[in-house]
Formats: structure tokens, C-alpha cells, sequence
């Protein structure tokens, strides 16, 4: 049985595991998270839109934006992102700190 | 003996198959640290769009075309393309697919161009490549403790480390030249009626130029007629022009057309009638230039 059990063990980690195609970004590596984060920086730097950048960040689950961006500014320091790049995500973790979402029109209705 | 033999087998494939369940459903093997190109297709077209809205930021399309190829499309301008157009019938902000298009149209030029924003000036040049952006990906991971490793300026797969190996120089900055006024309006430069029967009836074939005569993408036309309105966008056909864009006129009908919200209205077009062979007729078309001013 023991060999048995390695054998399965074998087959199902090995010649074929549970194959992730459909992921979301929640799983993605750091960095990558970081230069999503990043987009999202660069983006509100021109527009200045605090609602759809938080929209945007809000692709990665139902943390608080401002603790995405955050995290992000940390992984872009750690990761020696350029001080033009950190000056972004800093500026978008202001933001996102500052933000306060808008009732939906729904939400509001009796 | 032989009994001995069916418990031996019996044991052994017992044992199999609670190792495949231990493997597959107790504690399968987890992609913590995924990349893009595994990513859900919605997944996907939420990071195109990203791209996109930061491209129109900084116009830094190096930069862009790093995080396109994160997301393994064969294909980045159909990619960006269709995505458009799938935005477009979902009915996503104006601002959002113009954005798209604008990215696909520069892709396939090669060259970044200017966009009007939404502030009426240029805004800021990106900053160097992040270490992120720079990584070329080819293949799903392969450990789930796999380390990043930037090699900037040309992509390249890489594998597995134990230490991340950071070499962040930074990529030349792109020589921005606004070619236009933001938000300048367009005027109508040239019309001309079609007949070419090889062409589809009625089609309205629009052309957008910026003030030195370029090609412009991701431009909103406004056509409107009595009880209805459509809006299009250039640069979704980047395989004819990058500033084309096309309609398709009814017999009969009289169209406004109009470039924006900036630009006058051209009233009274409508598909002529041509000569065709045996003496009938079929619906020509137009082609219509715009420039901006």
C-alpha cells in the first residue's frame, strides 16, 4: 500500500497535477501585482480619477485599495523600481488612503 | 500463493488511489506566484485595458509592449484589437476603448502617438522599465518558489534562481513630441463618392488626420440620422489604416456625421447610386477625410 501511496503520489504531483489555467490576479507573483499597481499609478497621475483607480485595484479581491497599493509601493522598493516609479505609488497610496467610496445610486435607493 | 498475489495488487492500487487523492484534493500543488499569461481571459482583458490607460499616460510604448508580452497573446495588436471591439458592443466608457485602440493602432505603427486627454495637455513621460515589466515569461512556473530575474531590454526566459538577480538600467525615454492640439477640432478636408462594386454597398469609409497630416487612432465619429445614432472609433481596423474607420449607410437614408464633440457636423451624406453592369444600379459609398485643425 505504501508503495501504492507513493505512486499516486507520484502520478498526482508530478506527471499530472492540478493544472491552474484560469487564474486570478490575487495569485499573481509580487512584482507582478507591483506593475499592475503600477499602471493603475501611472494612470491616476494623468487623470487624477481616485474612483477608477480604486475600480482598478479592486481586480485583486476585496482588500482596500490603499493596502494594495501599499503593499505595492513596498514590493517596488524592495525590488529597486525606479524613484520616478515609487513616486507614482506613492502618490496613488495617498490616494487610495484618502478615498472614499462613492454610494452607489443603488445603495441609496429606499 | 495466488491469493497473495490479488492482496499484493489489491494493497497497491488501494494505496494509488489514496495518493491521488491526497494529491489532487487534500494538498494539491499550488500556483501561488502565477503569472499573467495564466490569467482568467476577463482576467486578461482587465490588464489590457490597464495597459492601455497608463500607454495614454506616458506614451512610453516600450514600456507597454514589456507588459503585452507578460500576457502571452500571440498576437498583441488582434488581442488589443478584438478586445476593443468587445468593449465597444459592451458598452465601456468611450474614454476606455479609445485607449485600447490608441495602443493597437501605436503597436502596429511602432511609433507612440500623441492622444487627447481628458486635461487638454501632454502628460508625464514614464520612468525607467519596472523590474516586473521587463521579465519575459514564455512558460507557466514551474516552482511555485520560482524567483524573479529582470533582464532588461530584451526579453528573455529565464529560470529559476535562489536569490532574485535585479538589473535595473534604465530604458532610454521616449522623445515626446505633441503633433497636435488636445482637443482641436476636426474639419472635413476631403469627400468623395465611391463606386467600386468590389467594395460593400453603402459603405462609409472615414479617415482621421491629425495637423500634420498622421493618421490618428482611437478618435470617436459620431454619425447620427433621423431616430438614431451610432458611435465608432478608428484604429480598430489597423490592418487597413490606423486613423480608418467604416460604416454602413442605408439606401434612402440621410446621415450627420461629426468627429467628436469637437468638430462640426457634416450633414446630408447618404449613399449614392452607381451605374453597375446590364444596366443596374448599386449603393457606392464615401470616403470622408477629417483633420484636425
Amino acid at each position: 500500500m505504501t508503495l501504492g501511496i507513493a505512486l499516486g503520489l507520484f502520478y498526482g504531483w508530478v506527471i499530472s497535477p492540478v493544472q491552474f489555467v484560469d487564474t486570478t490576479p490575487a495569485s499573481l507573483r509580487a512584482d507582478y501585482r507591483a506593475d499592475y499597481v503600477l499602471m493603475v499609478a501611472e494612470a491616476y497621475h494623468a487623470d487624477q480619477n481616485a474612483q477608477l483607480a480604486a475600480q482598478r485595484l479592486a481586480i485583486f479581491g476585496s482588500d482596500p485599495p490603499d493596502s494594495i497599493a501599499s503593499q505595492a509601493l513596498q514590493t517596488g522598493r524592495s525590488a529597486g523600481y525606479a524613484p520616478n516609479d515609487i513616486a507614482l505609488l506613492q502618490d496613488l497610496t495617498r490616494a487610495m488612503q484618502a478615498y472614499q467610496p462613492v454610494p452607489t445610486a443603488a445603495g441609496n435607493a429606499p | 500463493m495466488k491469493r497473495d498475489g490479488w492482496m499484493w495488487l489489491l494493497a497497491l492500487l488501494a494505496g494509488f488511489g489514496l495518493g491521488l487523492v491526497y494529491a489532487w484534493m487534500v494538498a494539491p500543488v499550488r500556483y501561488v506566484n502565477t503569472v499573467p499569461t495564466t490569467l482568467r481571459s476577463d482576467f486578461k482583458d482587465q490588464f489590457r485595458a490597464a495597459i492601455a490607460a497608463s500607454y495614454s499616460a506616458t506614451h512610453n510604448l516600450d514600456r507597454a509592449k514589456a507588459r503585452l508580452a507578460l500576457l502571452g497573446d500571440a498576437d498583441p495588436v488582434q488581442a488589443l484589437t478584438a478586445q476593443a471591439q468587445r468593449m465597444l458592443a459592451s458598452g465601456a466608457s468611450f474614454d476606455s476603448i479609445r485607449q485600447v485602440a490608441a495602443l493597437a493602432s501605436d503597436l502596429k505603427s511602432g511609433v507612440a502617438s500623441a492622444l487627447p486627454t481628458a486635461t487638454g495637455t501632454p502628460t508625464a513621460i514614464a520612468p525607467a522599465i519596472s523590474p516586473a515589466a521587463a521579465i519575459e515569461t514564455a512558460t507557466a512556473p514551474t516552482s511555485a518558489s520560482e524567483t524573479p530575474t529582470a533582464v532588461n531590454g530584451s526579453p528573455t526566459a529565464v529560470a529559476s534562481t535562489s536569490a532574485p538577480q535585479i538589473f535595473d538600467t534604465p530604458t532610454p525615454r521616449p522623445t515626446y513630441t505633441p503633433t497636435s492640439t488636445p482637443g482641436a477640432p476636426f474639419k472635413l478636408v476631403s469627400q468623395e463618392s465611391i463606386c467600386n462594386p468590389d467594395l460593400t454597398d453603402g459603405l462609409m469609409q472615414i479617415t482621421t488626420l491629425d495637423s500634420t497630416r498622421h493618421q490618428m487612432a482611437g478618435v470617436e465619429i459620431i454619425i447620427t440620422w433621423s431616430g438614431g445614432e451610432e458611435h465608432i472609433f478608428t484604429g480598430l481596423k489597423p490592418e487597413i489604416a490606423n486613423g480608418y474607420a467604416d460604416y454602413i449607410m442605408q439606401s434612402g437614408v440621410s446621415y450627420t456625421v461629426r468627429i467628436d464633440d469637437s468638430g462640426s457636423p457634416v450633414p446630408n451624406l447618404a449613399a449614392p447610386t452607381c451605374p453597375g453592369a446590364n444596366n443596374q444600379t448599386y449603393l457606392g459609398g464615401l470616403h470622408l477625410t477629417f483633420q484636425e485643425q
